[in-house]
């Protein structure tokens, strides 16, 4: 309630407009706090999940304060550049495209993407990417829209299926469910988490293991985003990046929050 | 399910009524600046300043032409830019933040004063000019007459309108969760991806926008019956 109070308080006092100074100690960290097991908000407000943890450690290597800013996916980057946080930590993937625009430390992870479809679909037979483009010749896709799946999709098979995009991957969810499409495309963390569930259970990934290695659109992995001109910042995160891969924290909270390891070395 | 909304640490209620209550907080705000605006841009329309006329014309037209998301997004993302540039006139140079907050509220009242500035216009011609005329020929001063002969008038005429733009204020706050704000929709929605339970976050918050707008629709009725209170039924 206190927050609350505050938090009204602090807007209308501030008379809508503060100036953001750079202060060493503190880095504001940008993320969507709706994308679990990434980043998500507990039933008591409070942001947590495995980019959370990581930007904490990341911080205390630092000698710094991590404070988090929830933003929508949609104005993670224009809100990145306006200033409102320092860095973006939101399962954000290493684009070309994003390049353009913003910075990005190493890849802390990579999860390999992979196709979904119903346990019972003839599609689960399909193990390449060739047997898959046949497969899947004529079948409703769906993936979530501004994503590298969404680019994938439409680089390999925009002549061969009919295509859905989704504002989140809870709508696309859903959609599976309800049997409106036939497969869908995601990383295996998210796939991993729907599976899980009573909705999801029927449900399993199928054809190759698509990661950046094989398909350049899949990018370097996620990493932290930033903005250009902070090359000083963007170091001492790559440094304490480096720290944190080599000590095994990214490894272990990698295991914690998805079940296997997925950092990338 | 009911412990998904208890409240406390364990449970998503308090969350979201405090979502509810950003939500009638920011639709308030919103609908008394876009009620003022409407003010001004009624009486700009209505004015004999070619110049006045035209600006006015051009807000609503805009305002109520693109889509109110679009009106959001502009100035959520438009603004730090456009006061960073004005900063940088007098010679600041730091990075200039906009509060969610602030921004939602200007946004949804630039929208809402669209609205109600062609709501107000058209209660205020339904006066006739004799009974400013008549107010004049006994002395009356503009304000006097403003405050006694218009606005009655006009609170009757414009109430029914101005009901329909609350509600439609109301709803628009939903459009605002884009900026992060943790106004109800946004905080459903965040609830709603976190937990994986769509239907019923989404469900509690449907309900608690109807129970706003009902109780809204009652007190412009109250508000109707009192202003009406002059006036011969039937």
């Amino acid at each position: 309630m206190n927050k609350w109070v505050s938090t009204i308080a602090g807007a209308a006092l501030a008379l809508s407009v503060t100036a953001a100074g750079a202060q060493d100690d503190v880095i504001r960290i940008g993320t969507e706090g709706a994308y679990p097991p990434w980043n998500y908000t507990e039933a008591n407000g409070e942001l947590a999940g495995f980019e959370i943890d990581l930007a904490n450690a990341m911080c205390e290597k630092m000698g710094a304060t991590c404070e988090f800013v929830a933003q929508d996916w949609d104005g993670i980057i224009p809100a990145l550049m306006n200033g409102r946080y320092d860095a973006i930590m939101a399962g954000m993937s290493i684009t070309e495209e994003r390049r353009q625009r913003i910075n990005f430390s190493q890849g802390y992870v990579t999860d390999p993407a992979y196709f979904l479809s119903e346990k019972s679909s003839p599609l689960q037979d399909a193990e390449t990417l060739e047997e898959l483009k046949a497969a899947i010749d004529g079948k409703v896709v769906g993936v979530q829209t501004a994503t590298i799946h969404a680019n994938f999709v439409e680089q390999e098979l925009a002549d061969t299926v009919e295509l859905r995009l989704y504002d989140t991957q809870e709508n696309m969810e859903l959609d599976l469910t309800s049997g409106r499409i036939d497969a869908a495309l995601a990383d295996f963390a998210a796939w991993k988490a729907f599976m899980e569930k009573d909705d999801g259970s029927g449900f399993d990934v199928f054809g190759p293991r698509l990661t950046g290695a094989e398909y350049p659109v899949f990018g370097e992995g996620v990493g932290v985003g930033l903005r250009k001109e902070d090359t000083e910042l963007l170091e001492r995160i790559n440094i304490a990046l480096d720290e944190l891969k080599e000590d095994g924290t990214v490894t272990m909270l990698s295991n914690q929050y998805f079940g296997y390891d997925i950092t990338m070395f | 399910m009911l412990e998904l909304f208890s409240f406390g640490e364990t449970g998503w209620g308090d969350q979201i009524l405090l979502g509810a209550g950003m939500t009638v907080i920011v639709a308030i705000l919103s609908f008394l600046s876009g009620v003022v605006i409407g003010m001004a841009g009624a009486g700009a329309k209505l004015s004999h300043s070619a110049v006045l006329r035209g600006s006015a014309d051009v807000y609503t037209t805009i305002v109520r032409g693109v889509p109110e998301l679009l009106v959001i997004y502009l100035l959520f993302f438009g603004m730090p830019g456009a006061i960073q540039a004005v900063a940088g006139v007098f010679g600041y140079t730091g990075s200039v933040q906009v509060q969610p907050f602030t921004v939602g509220v200007l946004a949804v009242g630039i929208i809402s004063g669209a609205y109600s500035t062609e709501v107000l216009r058209g209660a205020i011609q339904t006066i006739p000019a004799g009974q400013i005329e008549a107010a004049r020929a006994v002395g009356m001063h503009r304000w006097l007459i403003f405050r006694r002969i218009m606005l009655p008038q006009i609170m009757r005429y414009a109430l029914p309108g101005l009901g329909n733009v609350w509600q439609l204020t109301l709803k628009d706050t939903a459009l605002i969760s884009v900026t992060g704000l943790a106004e109800l929709m946004r905080q459903s929605s965040v609830a709603a991806r976190s937990t994986r339970e769509p239907f019923s976050f989404y469900l509690v918050a449907a309900l608690l926008f109807l129970v706003m707008t009902t109780f809204s629709t009652v007190a412009f009725q109250k508000a109707e019956e009192y202003y009406g209170r002059g006036a011969r039924r039937g």
